[in-house]
């Protein structure tokens, strides 16, 4: 196991009468790419601020190589941050701005230089060092300000949505650049986002968080597949949740049908949660199907058809197909034991983590 | 129809210049009379500049006046600027207008009632009235108008580039010196000019305040006027018009080039 880096012990941060982290309890462990995903107002972005040091914590620790860091001020704390909005010094040009942090600590001009070359070099952006802010495309400003950060050599890089305000395809390969850089410099990432993409792409560990709490975390496997609860499940990537009943283990009922599943450790006709993604569903003939559905409209997305459809129980359900289907038509709907994931209500994450640990081999 | 508007629009322009700059140019124009009033121009002559050259009190005033002017401002600004600031600081809103309805009061106030409440303030001080009384309500009417032009530019600026400083390990002063006031300059450059400005051309606080050995361009023009304006002063103003055109015009240049290093730039980038 890592290093822990960073560790927070009930952390509660309040402005004035609302809470906005409502005891939170993390690890991080060194050299890690991490991501905070949650909805805007979970509390993601007060987080990374905390680390950072911009503001303190009501109560609770926050500790930093063994050490509790609340009081240390933000330009103490050896950890570095690229902003939402970039935050670039618009009177300093390029150069300047990646040799700020050096400037402040009196590193000389010669080794200055070089590392700003190296930095600009390591974002592409080499010969830039006399541009001025204004005249950068924001791709371009988001890469300095990746470098300016990294120029202090700092031991953890935090990044506050770094991406939200770049177009789709810059996007995807800043994904990739990020990716690829953590895991060539060896430094802990602390991502922030809302976009459950960029969060499964990029994450080595996920917290998923809603208002205040850290709902549930894990590998992006682990979340995709078996999230917690229905927050989870909806908000990373699409999912069909209809309410069932656990029958007995490995043995659950809904749409008026019992059906075969890998899940098990509740009590029996335990009232439940069915999470089945669109795109583990296949539409087959009525007879063959597991269940049968009545398909209402189907829209093209490129690589796949995404159709909705209902059961003789009025569920609603979403299918990501290769082929198109013929709308008012009845269609068959078969998914493998597998594909049924089941969440309890109000289940804690170490429960849920326990029970897991206890059927799975 | 469109066309015709602007046409109209066009006209109603010109007739407003016309009123406005006709004055000054009548102004300047008797400043070459050879005679000795501003009715029948009964020659061209230049003697009201030899005069204007030969006025040493004349001089002094203006040295005196721009002493002033570029002394006030620069305290001001200071002052304004740290000012602005401090009410960008306030954390309660209910105290950050109340600090902002203080400062805009003194804008609009008239300034007969300053100069009187100053007068009133220095007198009850023991404080003799000259340089030193004229100075000081200069600063004091011209630290509103910084702290209005900076305001605003403090206002736009992210409070992002404070964090940004702060993580690259700048402590509070280098924060300031280094982020902020850089990215006011603009604001406090515009803050200086219009306290240099008010300054020049300020009367009535000055009216009040100034003392027998002292004066300043409006108060001595003021006072000569009351006696018939000599043509001295029109040669006096045309001067004074001339720098002021000058400062334009170089002002207007220096933008236009910057302007288009910066396009020629850009072009080069997409190109």
């Amino acid at each position: 196991m890592a290093q822990t880096i960073i560790e927070f012990k009930n952390v509660v941060k309040s402005y004035e009468e609302t809470q906005v982290l409502k005891g939170v309890d993390l690890t991080i462990e060194a050299g890690k790419f991490y991501t905070l995903l949650g909805p805007s107002g979970s509390g993601k972005t007060t987080i990374l601020r905390l680390i950072a040091g911009f503001s303190s914590a009501t109560s609770g620790d926050i500790i930093f190589d063994g050490q509790r860091i609340n009081d240390v001020p933000a330009n103490k704390r050896r950890v570095n941050t690229v902003f939402q909005n970039y935050a670039l010094f618009p009177n300093m040009n390029v150069f300047e701005n990646v040799a700020f942090g050096m400037t402040l600590k009196g590193v000389s001009k010669g080794k200055i230089k070089e590392k700003v070359t190296s930095m600009l070099g390591m974002v592409q952006l080499a010969g830039y060092e006399d541009r001025s802010i204004d005249e950068l495309s924001g791709g371009q400003q988001q890469r300095v300000a990746i470098a300016r950060a990294l120029a202090n050599d700092p031991e953890i890089l935090l990044l506050d949505e770094p991406l939200s305000a770049l177009d789709y395809k810059l996007r995807k390969d800043m994904q990739y650049e990020l990716r690829e850089l953590q895991q060539r410099l060896g430094i802990t990432f602390i991502f922030v986002t809302h976009d459950q993409e960029e969060a499964l792409a990029m994450s080595d560990w996920i917290f998923v968080m809603n208002e205040g709490k850290i709902l549930q975390n894990g590998t992006p496997v682990d979340i995709y597949d078996e999230p917690i609860n229905h927050f989870v499940a909806n908000f990373i990537g699409e999912s069909n949740i209809i309410e069932g009943v656990m029958r007995e283990d490995y043995l659950v009922s809904f749409a008026g049908k019992e059906f075969e599943n890998v899940d098990a450790g509740m009590r029996p006709n335990e009232r439940v949660e069915v999470v089945l993604r669109p795109e583990d569903l296949d539409l087959t003939t009525p007879e063959n199907g597991k269940l049968v559905v009545t398909i209402d409209a189907q829209s093209f997305r490129g690589d796949y058809y995404e159709i909705s459809a209902h059961d003789d129980d009025n569920n609603e359900w979403r299918i990501q197909a290769t082929n198109p289907s013929i709308i008012n038509t009845r269609q068959g709907l078969t998914f493998d034991p597998e594909d049924i994931h089941i969440m309890r209500f109000d289940e804690s994450e170490d429960d849920f983590d326990a029970r897991l640990e206890n059927y799975e081999d | 129809m469109v066309e015709k508007q602007s046409r109209w629009a066009n006209l109603y322009l010109i007739i407003i210049f016309i009123v406005l700059y006709l004055p000054i140019f009548y102004l300047i124009f008797y400043s070459f009379n050879a005679g000795e009033y501003m009715q029948n121009f009964s020659g061209f002559s230049l003697k009201h500049y030899g005069e204007l050259f030969a006025d040493n009190r004349m001089l002094q005033i203006v040295l005196n006046t721009f002493v002033v002017a570029l002394l006030s401002s620069l305290l001001a600004t200071i002052i304004g600027t740290f000012g602005a600031l401090g009410i960008y600081g306030v954390k309660n809103p209910l105290m950050k207008n109340v600090l902002l309805s203080l400062n805009n009061i003194l804008l609009v106030s008239p300034d007969v009632i300053i100069g009187a409440s100053f007068l009133i303030f220095f007198t009850l001080l023991g404080l003799g009235l000259g340089f030193g009384s004229v100075l000081m309500s200069h600063i004091a009417f011209s630290i509103p108008i910084v702290v209005l032009m900076v305001l605003p530019k403090l206002n736009e600026m992210s409070t992002t580039l404070v964090d940004a400083a702060q993580d690259l390990g700048a402590n509070s002063w280098q924060v300031l010196t280094r982020v902020i006031l850089p990215y006011l300059a603009p604001g406090i450059y515009a803050g200086f000019f219009m306290a240099f400005t008010y300054s020049l051309d300020d009367f009535a606080v000055t009216f009040f305040v100034t003392g027998n050995g002292f004066s300043t361009l409006a108060v001595e023009i003021y006072s000569r006027a009351r006696q018939g304006v000599s043509l001295e002063i029109n040669a006096l103003s045309a001067l004074m018009f001339i720098i002021s055109l000058l400062l334009v015009t170089g002002y207007f240049f220096i933008n236009q080039y910057n302007l288009k290093r910066k396009k020629q730039y850009k072009k080069g980038r997409n190109g």
